[in-house]
């Protein structure tokens, strides 16, 4: 448990500033609904006179986006779910490589601790943070929402919608992991997870837009489509059961490469 | 009783790293000495006994139990000082040593305390904002706050001022009283000479000699320096057990080993002007070594 909460305070400052940042997107999205749906007609036909490429690349659709649900899925969400991946994968990336950087390593290794527990530790560290990121965002975000809908919307949706960004950022998280016990050391965590995360980012527009359905198993932003949710009040089982079988992957590949793993002198 | 066995230990990296076939014991009450250069392998045999990198072949048994399978179990007893130590930046002293003393199951408070005073190390202060030195300190309070009963030293005293390394010294002796085992690895050879009872002396990868300190500059080697009227060939001094022989105008001198006598001899033949006979310091005796690779 001591690792546990160690961990938990070094990420505490970084959890709570990215929770504030998802939280702020949100509103900043949010302020132009009123707007749009009160003009929803005007706004339809702006829309319409991009070209459809476009549109679909952003994940417009002109028949959903002036109800709260389909603006927050098509619009806000988009930009959360971005942003939080990123963190995710920050945490994901760091937690074992910043003890090599930060030449910490010789110190937690040397204590009669297993790597597995220490693994173990940091993970469970890692997913409470994203947890309480969550929490608050959530909590934030429902609130925006009652300040700036028009008319009454269903509250399960829009929690499960909110609740992708949790789905998403854990198979980020574990991305992370997977790259930082493979790669001996990484000297800065940023680029690496920036780049991955917008890489990623990039297929989903791409993929969006010439409507091609093979990309959704790459890209974790195209696993929980906001359309569907909205119109089944449900998650696709297919990928649930997807994501599951690679966070049960990544669990065994970290587990294995870092209790074998040499460290190093710096 | 052993308290490290290692046997036949190798680990090869990709590169020309590592170390081969490494073999030595370290009894139980001992100061055990481990000299080499940079970059000869002695970082890699410790990290290699601490299990945070695991041998190519080869094992290490500490306290009679076999280092991977019970690490966990034996680092319960070690404490280990790296070469270089760098701690979480943003916690202060005593936070550090505080989450440091968490993972042993005994109350080292007190412990803290005494090692902070000794070491005149002021534990409220942030580890980011502590020199080398002091960092250093808080190194050597981390490895002996849970009084270890195998301390391991990775060229504990850089950047350790002088009166600080005599401090950190006494205190290594002391627990040693208390039984304690120490493994101390250096370069730098007067501290080594001054501290351990044996000494193993590791060239790139191989251990070259295992000998006790006052068995390797007693009976071994005398260093001999004289100063000749005229000029002397140095094939005079062909002569076995004379070795780093060097002559310098009308300066020669060299190591010797063996019979006394027979180098009296041969030097009372010769018209001296002035003449050193030293017992050589472990630094003579290590170039030996490394020169001859004996």
């Amino acid at each position: 448990m001591n690792i546990f909460f160690h961990e938990l305070k070094a990420y505490r400052k970084s959890t709570i500033i990215w929770s504030i940042s998802l939280v702020v997107i949100a509103l900043f999205m949010f302020s132009m609904f009123p707007s749009i749906s009160k003009d929803a007609d005007n706004f339809k036909k702006i829309l319409e006179a991009y070209p459809p490429v476009a549109r679909k690349a952003l994940g417009l659709s002109i028949d959903s986006i002036t109800s709260l649900l389909g603006f927050y899925s098509s619009l806000v969400l988009l930009y959360v779910v971005l942003c939080g991946a990123i963190q995710a994968m920050n945490i994901g990336t760091s937690i074992i490589s910043k003890e090599v950087r930060e030449k910490t390593a010789d110190f937690l290794l040397t204590k009669p601790v297993k790597r597995q527990k220490i693994m173990t530790s940091k993970l469970l560290a890692a997913v409470t943070s994203l947890m309480i990121t969550n929490i608050i965002y959530i909590a934030g975000a429902s609130l925006i929402a009652q300040l700036v809908k028009n008319k009454a919307f269903d509250y399960k949706i829009f929690f499960l919608l909110s609740l992708t960004l949790f789905l998403v950022q854990i198979m980020f998280m574990f991305l992370g992991i997977v790259v930082s016990v493979s790669v001996s050391k990484i000297k800065s965590v940023i680029p690496i997870s920036i780049s991955t995360v917008f890489g990623f980012f990039f297929i989903d527009m791409i993929s969006s837009a010439i409507g091609d359905n093979a990309t959704r198993y790459i890209t974790p932003f195209k696993y929980y489509d906001g359309a569907y949710i909205i119109k089944n009040s449900a998650y696709e089982i297919k990928y649930l059961l997807i994501e599951i079988i690679f966070i049960v992957a990544s669990i065994l590949v970290s587990y294995i490469i870092y209790s074998k793993k040499d460290i190093h002198a710096v | 009783m052993n308290v490290i066995e290692i046997k036949n230990l190798t680990k090869t990296y990709g590169k020309s790293r590592g170390i081969n076939d490494i073999s030595f014991n370290v009894e139980e009450g001992e100061i055990f000495g481990f000299i080499g250069p940079n970059g000869a392998g002695k970082s890699t045999t410790i990290r290699t006994m601490l299990s945070l990198i695991y041998p190519t072949s080869g094992s290490v048994s500490i306290f009679g139990k076999d280092g991977i399978k019970y690490s966990e179990e034996i680092k319960k007893e070690i404490g280990y000082l790296p070469s270089e130590v760098f701690y979480y930046d943003n916690m202060k002293v005593i936070d550090l040593l505080k989450y440091s003393a968490s993972f042993y199951k005994k109350d080292c408070k007190k412990r803290i305390y005494e090692l902070a005073e000794a070491m005149n190390l002021d534990l409220n202060k942030k580890i980011d904002d502590l020199s080398f030195g002091n960092k250093k300190k808080v190194g050597i309070v981390q490895g002996l706050l849970h009084e270890p009963k195998l301390i391991i030293l990775d060229e504990p005293t850089s950047g350790l001022d002088p009166l600080m390394q005599q401090k950190f010294f006494e205190l290594l002796k002391e627990e040693n009283k208390k039984g304690t085992t120490i493994l101390f690895s250096s370069h730098i050879l007067s501290e080594v000479q001054k501290m351990c009872d044996r000494v193993a002396i590791i060239k790139e990868g191989s251990l070259i000699k295992l000998e006790k300190i006052s068995t390797l500059k007693e009976n071994n080697h005398k260093s001999f320096k004289i100063e000749t009227k005229d000029k002397v060939d140095m094939n005079y001094f062909k002569l076995d057990g004379i070795s780093n022989l060097e002559v310098k105008e009308n300066m020669v001198s060299f190591l010797f080993r063996g019979n006394v006598n027979l180098v009296m001899k041969k030097l009372a033949t010769l018209e001296l002007s002035n003449i050193w006979i030293e017992e050589p310091d472990l630094e003579e005796i290590f170039m030996h070594y490394y020169e001859k690779g004996e």
